[in-house]
């Protein structure tokens, strides 16, 4: 994002709308730090400034990649979702993407509020990639890796910030336990924050696998449930 | 895309918290999904949300509720957040007699999601769990905050606006309910609860 001088008239109104404080005022005039703007267009859409002064320039590679993982309003064409993530569980009625005894865990890296450079991504896909975990296809960190083994991100993207990437799997619910233990281990060596996600599919009756078992990490006493409402078109078959 | 789950708060606060998504599954039923995520909008205003969303539309609050109605393409996500169980459980009845076919995931407390479904006559399929925040934590603001900032996966709103709204509230400049609502225009899918918002802030400012 970028501000118009000759239209910024110094008001500073803007300022507090940037979920990544890149904004602030030099004298009279309102500027970006480009280092730690994500393009996530919250400012255009908080229509916050009294004469259109803030504008997105076109973006080039890697920059574009900025926008693709912050702005919720673009469509990564990896996904063709709009959002930095995949539809994951939401469908899984539907997809199977996560069967019994199968479960999916995504680690957001820079969320909540804080963004995150991708050099703390590949920290943590290398980290897990040591577990031999298949990254999911559809995610557009997956997307982004040189080597889907290894988690390796290239090496012109470790500095670029974004609000948030999700280094996303799937796993045999057995396995679980120790891959958590493990990124308990890693957290403390972050620069960024991670909010961390366990999908599993429930038992016949309804009630959750992982109720059972002892993990390094409190559940939370909410969370997403999919209903099981949705089938697929063409054959109204369900997973 | 886990922009409704890790909402923070207490088990009292989050009595207060379910949002309804619909979502078509590419490769299985989004062509033509336009037309019957619409009919879902249509259900969820028959109910009185206290927000809704498109996200190839914005929210009720920006652009505005008849933005957000006036088409649904295929393929988009549209969300609904509702305040109290007795509503979810009619929202979840109608859509189960709506039968369109598309993913219906419900994010609020698993004890009453669950309970509610049962009533509905609905299995629960998959449920996904937050473990929490971990890493450079010390950068994260004091937890009230974060109770309003993560009604908004996607972290459109900042820290820097709650905070101005709620000094904003204290000099009397606004009410609470202006300042939910104007955080709920920044979440551009619809799924941050301005009335849950308002409460917060009326507790941040009395602190």
């Amino acid at each position: 994002m970028l501000v118009d001088e000759a239209k910024c008239i110094g008001c500073g109104n803007c300022l507090d709308y940037c979920p990544m404080n890149a904004i602030a005022l030099e004298g009279d005039v309102a500027t970006v730090d480009q280092a730690e703007c994500v393009e996530c267009s919250a400012c255009l859409r908080a229509e916050c400034c009294p004469t259109n002064a803030l504008y997105r320039p076109p973006l080039s590679y890697p920059r574009d990649l900025a926008w693709f993982f912050s702005d919720p309003e673009s469509t990564h064409p990896t996904t063709e979702i709009p959002g930095r993530g995949t539809e994951e569980m939401k469908t899984n009625e539907i997809t199977g993407r996560f069967p019994m005894g199968y479960a999916g865990i995504a680690i957001e890296l820079g969320r909540p509020g804080t963004g995150t450079r991708f050099r703390e991504v590949e920290k943590v896909a290398r980290a897990v990639a040591r577990f031999g975990v298949e990254f999911e296809p559809q995610n557009p960190v997956t997307a982004l890796m040189t080597d889907k083994k290894a988690g390796l991100l290239p090496a012109e993207l470790q500095d670029l910030k974004v609000l948030s990437a999700i280094v996303e799997f799937g796993v045999e619910l057995s396995r679980v336990p120790a891959i958590l233990e493990d990124l308990k281990e890693i957290a403390p060596s972050l620069k960024t924050v991670f909010s961390l996600d366990l999908a599993v599919r429930c038992e016949e009756d309804g009630s959750s696998p992982v109720d059972k078992m002892l993990l390094p990490f409190p559940l939370s006493i909410n969370g997403k449930t999919n209903t099981g409402l949705g089938r697929a078109a063409a054959t109204g078959k369900k997973q | 895309m886990t922009h409704t789950l890790h909402r923070q708060g207490t088990q009292e606060d989050l009595t207060h918290d379910y949002t309804v998504l619909a979502i078509p599954a590419r490769g299985y039923n989004r062509a033509g999904s336009g037309e019957k995520l619409q009919a879902i909008k249509e259900i969820f205003l028959q109910h009185h949300p206290v927000n809704m969303g498109d996200i190839k539309r914005g929210n009720m609050y920006n652009p505005g509720l008849d933005h957000v109605t006036a088409t649904t393409q295929d393929g988009t996500v549209v969300h609904a957040v509702f305040q109290d169980q007795e509503t979810l459980l009619e929202v979840l009845r109608d859509l189960k007699e709506a039968d369109t076919g598309l993913s219906i995931v419900v994010s609020g407390l698993f004890g009453h999601v669950h309970d509610t479904c049962q009533k509905a006559g609905i299995k629960r399929h998959t449920i996904e769990y937050s473990l929490g925040v971990h890493g450079a934590t010390g950068l994260l603001p004091e937890p009230p905050l974060l109770e309003v900032s993560t009604m908004c996966g996607h972290g459109m709103v900042s820290f820097n606006l709650i905070r101005r709204m709620a000094r904003e509230i204290e000099a009397g400049l606004r009410t609470a309910e202006d300042a939910g609502h104007e955080l709920a225009r920044q979440c551009l899918c619809g799924v941050f609860n301005p009335s849950r918002a308002a409460d917060l802030l009326n507790r941040l400012v009395r602190r």
